[in-house]
């Protein structure tokens, strides 16, 4: 039983920046506690959102949102994206201002739902929700950019919120947008279509200025401790490069009659040494020895045990 | 409105009806154009022709028509050397359930031309199987990286002839495969993010070879530069590159004894395929030069237009 | 399908095939007791209700941190018995997986009902209303209506003993299958393509719009955006590259050769743009984590 697939220093690497995380949640809990609060820094991006709010209150235009697309069920990115969202509809509630919110799914229309309508029961304003300002649009990508687009140029949007997974059709809202003059404020985890927002958006919070997000407007303690733990794994991930670097370039330069063959290490003519062959290379990407892997042996279940479907056999 | 003020605010209409007549114009002509194909291309190639005939590698084909133009010309490269070095092949998708339909269409289109051509025609069931669709790319992939018979059980295909489908592991293409390393390896036809999905969870299981839209191309090149993958093949540019190599062969001397396409990353010769190699690639190669250029005349005319009227506002004061 | 009880005989829920008569019965009654479920959860006191979705929560969460840290099993072939306790749990955890990931899909495809639900509320009220958006509405319903319609009438006969290889071939299809092609292929394809297409029109229009020397900052994206579409473009590529092989007269290894389009293009690419998407992915990826990580134990929306 070994660590084949992952490596022992990717497991370890992970539940370090996981203890970060949840260390820096506890010390943003005690100096919460103190009165006091952790640093965040400024975000031009999510300062605009009021900006964008009060405009389109201003112009008594809708402001609208969408969470993204995600694979068949919700996610943590349009997950993220609503928690946003709650405090775009938060401040649009308090001007009376219209919302729209476009789903991509329906598991994230449900939560959106859920979310806002409680958004504007806490603000008291229970009554000016409307459900229908919530919205699955539909689920094959660009029949929903087609639909999105048509409700920006029919509604007039005044605000525009595109936060969460974008692909192709970034652009294409962004641009639709742009053409009825509406101020926008984006963001796509996806990294490929993050130019096209910064060319066609006002405000672009870029990587994970997203999911810095839910802690700048809120400054809820377990935000703000995450976000400074997530800092923490950068300083780490940082050293490890930075070592892995001078690991491989030092090693590089050194020769060697020692090779790898099936996971095991044998003698072979001099040569340079690969990069492949550095420590920090072979930390983070193990060799499955096969002859440890064909020394484990197993005995055989009884043949009315046999109920999975599993190597070496079929399914029905 | 000053010229220069003109210059700046073209209307939308004009810059789209340049861009129709520019794309539509040059579909008509066939046009050579000299090239350099990149390293990933050549890398993609190099290990594509590296692959012992007669074994079985994976085909994901995580696309559908809208993206017909990149990854349609990169399927039929594909499917073109796995079937002229007869490699068997399984094809899966977690992208989109129209994705299969899509494949098997290209499929028998290909295998109407190796027919016309003197070729001999690949065989359902025996030299390929449609896997089918999975709708949980997540989970779909990382049940293939723990057990590849439990994570495609179930699945059929109909053998040629046949009226009833089969399980796909009595297919001669999955029968002697156990696990995911037994693969040679998973090619990716993706305008998807499974991209980023599948070298998270079967980087370390079989070796990768992506063909990827234009856009995905670069994010891509980190997993090709760091080794993750084997080859890369990136938009319209890539395309052509493969359809180059798949004519001139790497390193291999010509009729004439000229190198076409020398690299020191591929160690001897790696010969081109015999038979009919230019596709889709090569005829769009020249639209996508021509909507470029148009790209750089638009960029250039915005920004005489603001530096002329920066000048007028600038004498006007 | 369940993967995981696809081998048991005789047929359970989990792997009774279409034909299988007590199937509906199961279906109904795990409706009903789904439904159950629900109505118990709706008609629970908030505290509860919360408390036993943090519990779900961390449960489904648990399974995968679990399959992430255990050890999976190595050379494991059909029929093995585990070696030990833990050996057996990898195993477990093996076949478990994907079972619980339909489970996930099963989940999400109840709610679409949802979906369906919303976009009939919001469009047949707009139909009823009349105004300037409902012939809009009109044919997102009527197109609707007529794809399942079709779409299912389809799918029913190639699920006819022999007949999908038969409808494979157009010669002979029906009146439905032609009205299922030209909905589905004929437009719904076609129309996806074109709503892609359009990206090139907005992709020019954007960097008409954006590409201008106003800055330092937008000259140096402006200068490395031309080198890159530069480079896409082979012709250009080319002749470049021999311009600069005549400057460096022929010479492979003089200093010159660094500024072929290919060279700077690659020297772009490599020392800056991968740096900065590696950086970039390396922040997405450490949110996602701790996101992920608030969401299993239920602290995101429990704030403070």
């Amino acid at each position: 039983m070994q660590y084949l697939d992952t490596g022992w220093f990717g497991m370890l690497l992970t539940l370090i920046m996981v203890s970060f995380i949840f260390t820096n949640i506890m010390r943003a809990h005690s100096s919460h506690r103190k009165g006091s609060s952790l640093f965040i820094r400024r975000i031009a991006g999510l300062n605009a959102i009021d900006e964008a709010v009060g405009r389109a209150t201003e112009m008594g235009r809708p402001v609208l949102m969408v969470p993204g697309l995600s694979d068949t069920t919700i996610n943590a990115k349009s997950l993220q994206a609503l928690n946003i969202f709650s405090y775009v509809a938060r401040t649009a509630a308090k001007f009376s201002n219209p919302i729209l919110v476009c789903c991509y799914n329906a598991s994230v229309y449900t939560v959106a739902q859920e979310m806002i309508r409680e958004v504007y029961q806490q603000e008291g304003l229970g009554d000016r929700f409307d459900p229908d300002s919530i919205q699955y649009v539909s689920d094959r990508q660009f029949a929903f950019a087609a639909g999105v687009s048509g409700m920006i140029l029919r509604e007039r949007a005044a605000a525009t919120f595109f936060m969460g997974e974008f692909y192709a059709e970034s652009l294409i809202f962004a641009e639709t947008a742009n053409s009825v003059g509406a101020i926008q404020v984006a963001s796509s985890t996806e990294f490929n279509q993050t130019p096209f927002f910064i060319a066609a958006c006002d405000y672009v919070l870029i990587g994970d200025e997203f999911y810095a997000a839910s802690a700048y407007l809120t400054r809820a303690p377990v935000l703000v401790g995450s976000l400074v733990g997530q800092d923490w794994c950068k300083v780490a991930l940082m050293l490890l490069v930075l070592f892995g670097a001078l690991d491989v370039t030092a090693e590089v330069q050194l020769q060697t009659t020692r090779g790898r063959k099936d996971g095991k290490e044998v003698d072979v003519p001099i040569h340079r040494k690969r990069p492949a062959d550095s420590i920090s290379m072979r930390m983070l990407n193990p060799d499955p020895d096969t002859e440890v892997v064909k020394a484990v042996k197993r005995e055989k279940l009884p043949p009315d045990q046999i109920s999975i479907p599993s190597p070496g056999g079929g399914g029905n | 409105m000053s010229i220069g003020e003109k210059l700046q605010s073209l209307p939308k209409w004009i810059l789209f009806l340049c861009l129709i007549v520019t794309a539509s114009v040059l579909q008509f002509f066939n046009i050579p154009l000299p090239n350099k194909p990149q390293d990933p291309a050549i890398d993609y190639y190099a290990f594509a022709m590296s692959i012992p005939p007669g074994s079985t590698v994976l085909v994901s084909s995580d696309w559908t028509n809208s993206t017909h133009g990149e990854s349609g010309p990169q399927f039929d490269a594909l499917m073109r050397i796995l079937m002229r070095r007869n490699i068997k092949f399984a094809v899966y998708t977690t992208a989109d359930g129209q994705a299969p339909q899509v494949a098997k269409d290209e499929i028998r289109r290909l295998n109407e031309q190796r027919v016309k051509d003197g070729e001999r025609p690949y065989r359902p069931f025996e030299d390929y199987v449609m896997v089918g669709y999975f709708p949980s790319a997540e989970g779909e992939n990382l049940a293939m990286s723990i057990n590849l018979r439990s994570a495609f059980a179930g699945k059929k295909d109909f053998p040629e002839g046949a009226k009833e489908p089969v399980d796909i592991w009595q297919s001669p293409v999955l029968k002697d495969i156990k696990d995911i390393s037994d693969v040679k390896a998973l090619f990716l036809i993706s305008a998807s993010n499974t991209d980023q999905i599948i070298i998270e969870r079967l980087a370390a299981k079989v070796p990768l070879v992506y063909a990827v839209t234009g856009i995905s191309a670069p994010q891509n090149f980190n997993y090709y530069s760091s080794g993750q993958l084997k080859g890369l093949v990136g938009g319209l540019k890539g395309i052509y590159d493969l359809e180059y190599l798949m004519t001139s062969g790497v390193n291999h001397p010509g009729a004439d004894g000229k190198i076409a396409v020398a690299s020191t990353r591929v160690p001897g010769d790696v010969p081109p395929l015999p038979g009919r190699n230019q596709g889709l690639g090569t005829a769009y190669f020249p639209t996508l030069h021509a909507a470029l250029a148009l790209m750089i005349l638009a960029i250039i005319i915005g920004n005489v237009g603001m530096f002329m009227a920066r000048k007028a506002q600038g004498a006007s004061k | 399908m369940l993967n995981l009880f696809l081998d048991i005989d005789p047929p359970t829920i989990f792997n009774a095939h279409n034909n299988f008569q007590t199937l509906t019965t199961y279906i109904i009654g795990a409706l009903l007791a789904g439904f159950g479920i629900l109505f118990a959860l709706l008609k629970a006191p908030p505290q509860t209700r919360r408390g036993i979705v943090f519990f779900v929560t961390f449960i489904s969460g648990f399974f995968y941190v679990l399959l992430f840290i255990w050890p999976s099993p190595i050379n494991r072939s059909k029929g093995d018995a585990p070696i030990n306790g833990f050996d057996n749990v990898g195993f477990w955890l093996a076949d478990a997986q994907p079972v619980v990931s339909t489970m996930t899909q099963i989940i999400g495809g109840f709610l679409i009902g949802l979906g369906i639900f919303s976009l009939m509320r919001i469009h047949l009220k707009r139909i009823v209303k009349g105004g300037g958006d409902a012939p809009f509405s009109f044919t997102l319903v009527l197109s609707m209506i007529l794809m399942i319609i079709f779409g299912f009438w389809d799918f029913h006969q190639r699920q006819q003993p022999g007949a999908g290889p038969l409808l494979d071939n157009q010669a002979n299809w029906g009146f439905v299958n032609y009205a299922k092609d030209y909905l589905f292929d004929g437009m719904l394809q076609e129309m996806e393509a074109a709503m892609f297409s359009i990206i090139a029109f907005y992709i020019l229009s954007a960097a008409y719009r954006a590409f201008r020397v106003r800055s330092i900052e937008a000259t140096i994206l402006l200068t490395t955006a031309l080198i890159v579409i530069l480079s896409l473009m082979s012709v250009v590529e080319y002749q470049w590259g021999e311009m600069v092989n005549s400057v460096a007269g022929g010479n492979k290894n003089s200093f010159v050769q660094n500024f072929t389009l290919t060279n700077v293009a690659g020297w772009i690419r490599a020392s800056v743009q991968q740096p900065s998407i590696r950086g970039i992915d390396f922040g997405v990826g450490i949110g996602l984590l701790a996101m992920s990580l608030r969401i299993w134990l239920s602290l995101e929306r429990a704030g403070e």
